[in-house]
């Protein structure tokens, strides 16, 4: 178990280089001079411009810049903004948020797509199972800026039961329309998967045994459909939840909510390369570790399941 | 669990139970059962009568889908998806439980009617352990693990094994584990002080350490036993008494997994059920299913998965035990000889309808239905001939053509050089994170001759089909060779192996897998001759037809898919398909393994007539002895990859040299009845 976790570990090191050097060259060959962008409309002093791109190490070529960046990288030092500000504080300031946005959309579309696709499952073939498969396929189908905005305009404007953006600082109750939209097409997802899980677990032969041996209905669905039917939802909601983390572009953006997604959005529009690829970085960490989370509880689950 | 005793009553049994009022344990009448499909309902059983006795073993036979696992699934309310009872009556001990509802039916579940099922690979949840799933079926039915529940018929056994000094209850508590130590050290004192004979002494304990296990003797078994090994019965009583007081649940459940037959009970049952071979698994499988010591047990095809030796060994110890417990069992087998072997009473299915019915021999050697005379001149078990080909087989007419065929056979063969020869062959596999390497074959030498059938037997991992793959170049062997037509198979540069293809076919075991669901028959069949260049399209579609009618197959079939047909005619288009490219040697891996005996027969007459109208050589693969019976000429017995045994079949079967074979022979369900047929 050690052995293989340190492996994985391993192995994280050229994941997190591959897409850092995929993430700079990209950023580097977008259009636009980054320090033209800083001052907007305004006419740039040359010598400014050139001292701007030496602290910056925009003169260098791509190859040493990107080297440059993950020297300091080694030491935690992410450099600055154009703005002045250190990438470490930005990022500080808006992962919290995200993390909180992305909690909440994983307990609602665990919570929910969990239990409705069991009863979809169990019910199978009747009108209840089909009133929620047509709600998830809605679900999987609509864009989220669509449930995002329909979400706004009911919740927030027509009835007025939640606020309409969250803004700054944003509480639960700010937060719980935007951590729905943003669960809603995994929710759907996960209802679908639980309740195929569920409907073949139903009739596996082995739950005929456990009949068989005289357990009550309810004793044979907790402890062998429920329990068999879980673990690939377990594997699914793991992965998930790196997703979440740095997935939230669109929804942060329709409800100003200042997190990662945000920050990233406006990055790469400025064309600010240390924290558009610091910020991704981070994504990727959380994301393999996330992955290894998963693949560690798969074993937990799963007794066939052995690392050594 | 005493083993001296049980079989002294289950001797005894017949006898009990003819005293008893002959009161049905279970009675099944004109019972009926659908399936709603959505073009409409299917009847998948009617009219289906039997009746079980206690204590009495019925057996069910049938070919697949003839409705016997059906009428035994409504039994315990377990039929499959939207199965129904729809007529009759199913009678459990006189009360009616037809329309029982699902929670009467919990009721009755695993604490009166037991189930053993057929497949041990799905019937064990894989996330729980072994020990949890038979602990289930003791709380599910609020079991007292503390001692054991005797039926009626079992503790008037009891009774009569004590001289009737049986006192019931507290004389059922189970040995404990923890006080199993003092039992065993205090019967010692006990032995030692009534005799001298240190010899004795061993003697008595080893039967003492062997008989004796926790969560399964009870506490009038030890007592007895004592009593035997010469121990005065005061002290045997005061032994007893005090040193068995009730066992704990995992002790009951190692004691369950003891008796199924399962060693090292208590370690095993912290395991979980992908660290089981299938019998292991199905020996957990008994043990749960007599955890709450049913009056019924059903058995659907318990065995069928298994080696034939293993299949044996867990029979046995079947028979044994519900022979001990007083319990019926209703077992449903596709096997007749099986059946015949281990059932006072069978009931023959087919096509949903009891065909025929009474005592196991009367069925078997008075055959009245046509089906089950059919039945019984198809059944591997019970043949014990090889099959003559068609030609021989032939109206007086033909005699002389069969005569003169016989003869150019007879000569063929005795003149016959060696198509295919392995010469010490050796494969070892690398095993998973373990240095030494797994010898999966070790040292295997024998030959096929030219247009004989010669026949590799062996458990599953005896190695038999990795020396097939061998032989079909299909593996590489680590070292040994394969001479075909004395060239090294292994030494052939790319143009010679496409020959080789051409010439060696295979067949495998699973006739639904080896197709190409997306290919039509024509395809599937035409597929060889394309890949290797011959003739033109209309060649072709002529060369597909003859084929189809060489396997007796109508010309039709070529436009269907595989799903359209059944598992025999699919094992027809793989053969084929096989000789399409007129191959000189056909590999058949377990090629009848999968199918009916009705339909096995088929297909075995089919490659018996092949052989004798094209001079084909086959290397038959199969853990079935009787099936090799039937077809080969030559037996290659393996065993965990090493030849045990080499001869012709009638060697072997009359006199075989080692003690393995025998064993195989031995557990030919079967092998011992005589038949009567016309």
């Amino acid at each position: 178990m050690g052995k293989y976790v340190l492996r994985r570990i391993l192995q994280m090191i050229p994941v997190v280089l591959g897409t850092t050097l995929l993430i700079y060259a990209l950023v580097f060959a977008l259009p636009g001079d980054p320090v033209k962008a800083m001052f907007g409309e305004k006419p740039v002093n040359d010598a400014v411009a050139a001292q701007i791109r030496s602290e910056y190490n925009l003169d260098k070529p791509f190859i040493v810049q990107y080297l440059l960046f993950l020297k300091n990288a080694l030491t935690l030092n992410f450099g600055n903004t154009f703005a002045g500000r250190p990438v470490i504080d930005v990022i500080a300031g808006a992962f919290p948020v995200t993390i909180k946005l992305a909690l909440m959309a994983f307990v609602f579309e665990g919570l929910f797509g969990v239990i409705f696709g069991i009863i979809s499952g169990l019910k199978k073939g009747t009108w209840y199972d089909s009133v929620i498969l047509i709600v998830s396929l809605l679900l999987i189908s609509v864009p989220t800026f669509v449930t995002g905005f329909v979400g706004q305009y009911l919740f927030g404007v027509k009835w007025q039961i939640l606020p309409v953006t969250a803004g700054r600082n944003p509480g639960f109750l700010d937060l719980l329309m935007p951590a729905c939209v943003l669960g809603s097409v995994s929710m759907a997802y996960i209802i679908r998967l639980t309740r195929t899980e569920v409907a073949s677990n139903k009739t596996a032969d082995y739950v005929r045994t456990a009949r068989a041996k005289g357990m009550s209905n309810r004793a044979v669905t907790m402890r062998h459909i429920l329990r068999n039917s879980l673990i690939p939802v377990v594997t699914y909601l793991g992965a998930d939840l790196g997703s979440l983390m740095g997935g939230a572009m669109i929804t942060e953006r329709i409800f100003n909510i200042q997190g990662i997604g945000n920050t990233l959005w406006q990055a790469i529009l400025r064309g600010e390369g240390t924290l558009t690829v610091s910020i991704v970085t981070l994504l990727v960490l959380v994301f393999v570790v996330c992955n290894l989370i998963v693949d560690l509880l798969y074993a937990v689950l799963d007794p066939r399941i052995r690392y050594e | 669990m005493s083993n001296t005793t049980i079989e002294a009553s289950s001797s005894k049994s017949g006898a009990t139970q003819s005293d008893s009022a002959p009161r049905p344990l279970l009675e099944v009448k004109d019972l009926q059962v659908q399936f709603t499909t959505s073009t409409g309902s299917f009847t998948a059983v009617r009219d289906s009568d039997f009746t079980v006795y206690p204590g009495q073993w019925v057996a069910i036979v049938g070919e697949s889908g003839s409705g016997k696992s059906t009428s035994a699934m409504s039994v315990l309310g377990l039929l499959p998806g939207t199965g129904h009872v729809t007529g009759g009556s199913i009678k459990l001990d006189g009360e009616d439980i037809t329309h029982y509802t699902s929670k009467q039916f919990e009721s009755i579940r695993g604490k009166r009617i037991g189930l053993v099922p057929q497949d041990p690979m799905s019937n064990l949840n894989p996330v729980w352990r072994i020990g949890t799933q038979v602990k289930e079926a003791i709380v599910a039915n609020g079991m007292d693990v503390k001692r054991e529940k005797r039926s009626e018929l079992a503790q008037r056994l009891a009774d009569s094994e004590t001289d009737g000094h049986y006192h019931g209850d507290d004389d059922e508590l189970f040995i404990g584990s923890a006080q199993l130590p003092q039992l065993i050290e205090n019967a010692r004192a006990a032995v030692a002080s009534v005799t001298d004979d240190a010899e004795a002494v061993e003697k008595a304990m080893a039967h003492f350490n062997e008989q004796w296990v926790a969560g399964s003797s009870t506490r009038w078994q030890v007592r007895e036993d004592l009593i035997a090994a010469g121990v005065p019965a005061d002290e045997a009583k005061r032994i007893a008494t005090t040193y068995v007081v009730g066992a704990t649940m995992d002790d009951r459940i190692a004691g369950l997994l003891t008796e199924a037959g399962l060693p090292d009970a208590a370690t095993r049952a912290r395991q979980y059920p992908y660290e089981f071979s299938g019998g292991m698994r199905q020996r957990a499988l008994i043990a749960i299913g007599l955890a709450a010591r049913p009056e019924l047990l059903i058995a659907d095809e318990p065995t069928s998965a298994l080696d034939v030796t293993v299949q044996k060994r867990i029979l046995d110890h079947l028979q044994f035990l519900t022979d001990s417990l007083g319990t019926a069992v209703l077992f449903i087998t596709h096997d007749l000889g099986l059946a015949a072997e281990r059932a006072q009473h069978i009931v023959v299915m087919y096509k949903g309808r009891v065909v025929e019915s009474g005592p196991s021999l009367e069925v078997l050697q008075h055959p009245q239905h046509p089906y089950t005379k059919r039945l019984v001149a198809a059944a591997p078990s019970l043949a014990s001939q090889r099959i003559i080909s068609a030609r021989q087989r032939g109206d007086a007419a033909a005699a002389d053509a069969s005569l003169d065929h016989a003869a150019k056979d007879a000569q063929q063969i005795a003149g016959s050089e060696t198509i295919i020869e392995v010469q010490h062959l050796v494969k070892e596999f690398k095993m998973p994170r373990r240095k030494e390497m797994f010898r999966a074959v070790d040292d295997v030498s024998f030959s096929v001759r030219r247009g004989t059938t010669c026949a590799i037997v062996g458990e599953s991992g005896s190695g038999k089909s990795t020396v097939a793959n061998m032989v079909l170049h299909l593996l590489d062997p680590t070292s040994g060779t394969v001479l075909y037509e004395g060239k090294d198979v292994h030494s052939f540069d790319r143009r010679q192996l496409l020959d080789f293809r051409r010439h060696v076919q295979p067949v495998f075991q699973n006739p639904y897998g080896s197709l190409d669901p997306m290919y039509s028959i024509y395809r599937s069949i035409e597929e060889p001759l394309k890949i290797h260049g011959i003739g033109n399209k209309k060649t072709r579609l002529a060369r597909v037809r003859e084929l189809l009618d060489m396997v007796s197959l109508p010309q039709s079939t070529m436009t269907r898919y595989p799903n359209e047909l059944s598992g025999g005619q699919r094992q027809r288009i793989a053969i084929a398909r096989a000789m399409a490219l007129n191959p000189d040697v056909i590999v058949c891996d377990e090629a009848v393994s999968a199918l009916d005996v009705l339909v096995q027969d088929q297909v075995l007459h089919l490659l018996n007539d092949l052989q004798a109208e094209q001079g084909l050589s086959y290397l038959f693969i199969t853990h079935d002895l009787a099936v090799v019976r039937q077809i080969a000429d030559d037996v290659v017995v393996m065993r965990q990859g090493k030849l045990v045994e080499h001869a012709t079949t009638d060697e072997v079967f009359n006199s075989p040299k080692t003690q393995y074979t025998r064993d195989l022979l031995d557990a030919i369900p079967g092998g011992s009845l005589k038949l009567g047929l016309d």
